[in-house]
């Protein structure tokens, strides 16, 4: 251990904690999508290209504009060589034009004009950026990806950062990748009817009858499978349509009703549901009860979907996405339930235990809800 | 629906207008004489000699760890004397073969320690110097940066532990001077000062190392400072600048003392607005701001864009110096405060402490600074408007 390289340590632990001052080094790429066209513009430091290219040939410690002018053609050979476009079926043409300078908040910057072509129509545009990196392993590129759309309205814009260890990235023309955001929608539905108790309650308690048939207060089981998928199917879409109906028109803010008028509507028809099962009091075509209660689920779905803050482009993706999700959840339900149901059906048990002990304690669970959703009071642990 | 519309609208144009307001600003130079850009090292200049020489050698033989490691300890000590964060990318790079090796030899650990806790990294960090203690039990300098890390990261009785390991392994005077550094934080002060005092009395202690001398005397400011002697605070960062007139952490000390005396002037004097340093161009803002300057909103548009830079590229190593610009020069104290906070768990120095007690005076939020209170009052930290805040953010 030197001493000199000892002191120079010292000195630098006297910065250890001090913010860094100029700005570590950044490209700002700006790319627009139009069908098979690429275009935009690529800020790059001329301290950066000095490091790489020498500008700085009269060694005066500057960069004058004809140390840049006459050296355009290196300068657009090196940038191009490290940014490579390309969609599916093949890599995209890139061209640099027109150079001209800016000033960012560090100094300088050279700012190449892009433009470029691919074989076909952009539907995902890779990205592939090694610019610097292995001169400077701090450096990144900052891309802003703008994709046209029908107006000015309709363009979307993503920005991503490429780095050392992230060189490569793929965009979806139009935003960030819709099969992402449609995936991510679907798995908030899924996960809202998973999360939802008074929801998977409301099904179940629709759904235990299904394989049975009523005569008065008594019930009995259906003949054959087929009367049972028929009851489950027509149950299941009529809930599915009404709610499908009610969140649309909900999200985009066509009618608008108050949470707590929602929510306590949903409490209202799990009991109400319930007792049904128990007392007759409803219409005996389970289907319309369904669908009539199902208005009243599509409400509180909608409230979920409201506080996601949608962009007005993503409404209706988000929308089909989020009900996909939940009529999946719906279906595992369904998968789980009904089998078993259909199974035990005949024994007394079922009947007794199943159907009239089920429907109480959703009926309980329901009340509690209600009380707790109308009156504003926290008393039920979920 | 409308109104939603319409400010979808209002965001949108917003956007445009932003995005494509440094486009707009692109122009065609006149003349090929149009000096664009000055470069930071001075051509011809030992520094910039050494670095293209290492450069030429290193670009013959890109495996030779001997001259890798010499290049990258040029950029490192360029990062730090010219206070710029491109160099620590480019002696990351110059080490790129070896870097993300477990153990390399121990002087790629130390640069790559070095590097890691100049970007924050400081969990990274001090798993590569405990690497190195492993290693070599008395690697001073691992053993010093350690206790930097520690100090800064809050972990002060480790810091106090690796300092008198320091002293054991090779240097009795840079020992105390790091345990004096850690006294001065935890309660201390007075003894630390006498220590340091001392030490810069005694001919010789200190000789022929100027960065050690500069480094004592910048922390016997300090300590003076933090115990209310203004005037030896004063002669202290004097004799610190008159040795090393260009040290930035110096220069932005000796301006906080000089904000907190109420001589915003001097401040001025003493940093220039086009300064390239953050940190620096931070107090000549708020100097600017106090003295209701013409050049307050030049030198404060210049922090709000480095700030906007930084956060694009991702970057969270200046939380502290964004929360106070968000304080002190936007005056918008919840979002100041949410980056105090975010700052606070990551670094626990003096000045991260008093900028969150600050902020949450001024968003009216004592309660959200609790942990820093406890930490405060744990640690004895020491300071005269640091009590003061401490008051304020406990009175009721």
């Amino acid at each position: 251990m030197s001493w000199t390289r000892l002191l120079a340590c010292a000195a630098l632990l006297l910065c250890a904690s001090l913010a860094h001052a100029h700005k570590p080094s950044d490209s700002y790429l700006t790319l627009q999508i139009d069908d098979a066209a690429v275009n935009g513009h690529w800020d790059i430091a001329l301290r950066d290209l000095d490091v790489v290219l020498d500008l700085d040939r009269n060694r005066d410690s500057r960069i004058d504009w004809g140390e840049v002018r006459t050296r355009i053609g290196e300068i657009d050979a090196y940038a191009l060589a490290h940014l490579r476009l390309s969609i599916d079926a093949g890599p995209c043409s890139l061209a640099a034009t027109d150079p001209l300078i800016d000033r960012h908040s560090d100094g300088a910057y050279v700012v190449l004009t892009l433009s470029g072509h691919c074989t076909g129509r952009i539907d995902v545009l890779t990205v592939d950026y090694s610019l610097l990196f292995d001169v400077d392993a701090q450096h990144r590129g900052l891309l802003k990806l703008e994709t046209k759309g029908a107006s000015a309205a309709d363009t979307q814009v993503v920005t991503a950062v490429f780095a050392a260890d992230g060189r490569r990235q793929a965009f979806a023309a139009g935003g960030t990748s819709a099969w992402h955001q449609l995936k991510s929608f679907i798995g908030d539905g899924i996960g809202h009817i998973a999360g939802g108790f008074d929801h998977i309650l409301f099904l179940i308690a629709l759904l235990l009858p299904a394989v049975l048939g009523r005569s008065g207060r008594s019930w009995f089981a259906v003949p054959g499978i087929s009367v049972a998928l028929w009851n489950v199917a027509k149950t299941v879409t009529a809930f599915t349509l009404a709610h499908s109906i009610t969140l649309s028109l909900a999200t985009l803010h066509f009618v608008q009703l108050p949470a707590r008028l929602t929510e306590s509507m949903i409490a209202l028809s799990v009991l109400v549901t319930a007792i049904d099962n128990l007392v007759p009091i409803l219409p005996s075509k389970r289907w319309v009860v369904a669908f009539v209660f199902g208005l009243m689920h599509g409400f509180g779905f909608a409230s979920v979907l409201v506080d996601l803050n949608l962009p007005r482009s993503a409404l209706a993706l988000s929308l089909f996405g989020f009900n996909v999700g939940v009529e999946m959840g719906q279906l595992v339900l369904v998968a789980l339930l009904v089998p078993l149901a259909y199974l035990a059906r005949e024994k007394r048990l079922y009947q007794l235990v199943a159907l009239k002990g089920g429907s109480v304690v959703i009926a309980l669970l329901a009340l509690g809800w209600l009380i707790e959703r109308s009156l504003n009071l926290k008393l039920m642990p979920f | 629906m409308k109104i939603a519309g319409s400010i979808h609208a209002l965001v949108a144009a917003l956007a445009f207008v932003c995005t494509n307001a440094a486009w707009a600003a692109a122009y065609l130079p006149a003349s090929d004489t149009d000096v664009l850009e000055q470069l930071p090292l001075q051509s011809g200049s030992h520094a910039d000699r050494m670095t293209r020489a290492l450069q030429t050698l290193l670009a013959r033989d890109p495996n030779n760890l001997d001259v890798a490691l010499r290049l990258a300890q040029v950029y490192v000590e360029r990062a730090r004397s010219e206070s710029d964060p491109r160099q620590l990318g480019h002696a990351q790079a110059t080490l790129a073969p070896w870097w993300d090796e477990e153990a390399p030899a121990v002087p790629v650990v130390l640069l790559r320690a070095t590097i890691r806790q100049s970007s924050h990294q400081f969990d990274a960090a001090r798993a590569d110097l405990q690497q190195i203690i492993a290693r070599e039990p008395a690697n001073a300098q691992a053993l010093l940066t350690l206790a930097t890390v520690q100090q800064v990261t809050g972990d002060l009785a480790s810091a106090r532990t690796s300092c008198a390991h320091v002293a054991a392994a090779a240097a009795v005077a840079i020992g105390a001077i790091c345990t004096a550094a850690v006294d001065g934080v935890s309660g201390n002060a007075a003894a630390a000062f006498d220590t340091i005092d001392a030490l810069l009395a005694r001919p010789g202690a200190l000789v022929g190392a100027l960065h050690v001398q500069t480094w004592a005397m910048t922390l016997q400011a300090e300590l003076a400072e933090r115990l209310g002697r203004p005037l030896d605070a004063e002669r202290w960062y004097h004799a610190s600048l008159a040795i090393d007139p260009s040290d930035a952490y110096t220069i932005a000390a000796y301006a906080d003392f000089l904000l907190d005396s109420g001589r915003p002037a001097d401040v001025v004097a003493l940093i220039a607005l086009d300064t390239p340093v953050d940190v620096l161009l931070l107090r000549r803002a708020q100097a600017d701001r106090a003295l209701g300057s013409a050049d307050a909103a030049r030198s404060a548009r210049d922090l709000a864009d480095r700030f906007a830079a930084l956060r694009e590229r991702g970057d969270r190593v200046h939380l502290r110096e964004e929360a106070r610009f968000t304080l002190a020069i936007q005056g918008v104290p919840d979002a100041a405060l949410e980056l105090a906070l975010q700052n606070w768990n990551v670094q626990k120095e003096p000045l991260d402490a008093r900028i969150a007690l600050e902020c949450a005076l001024a968003a009216r939020r004592p309660h959200a600074v609790d942990d820093v209170v406890r930490w405060v009052d744990q640690t004895h930290l020491q300071g005269v408007r640091l009590a003061q805040l401490m008051r304020e953010v406990r009175a009721p």
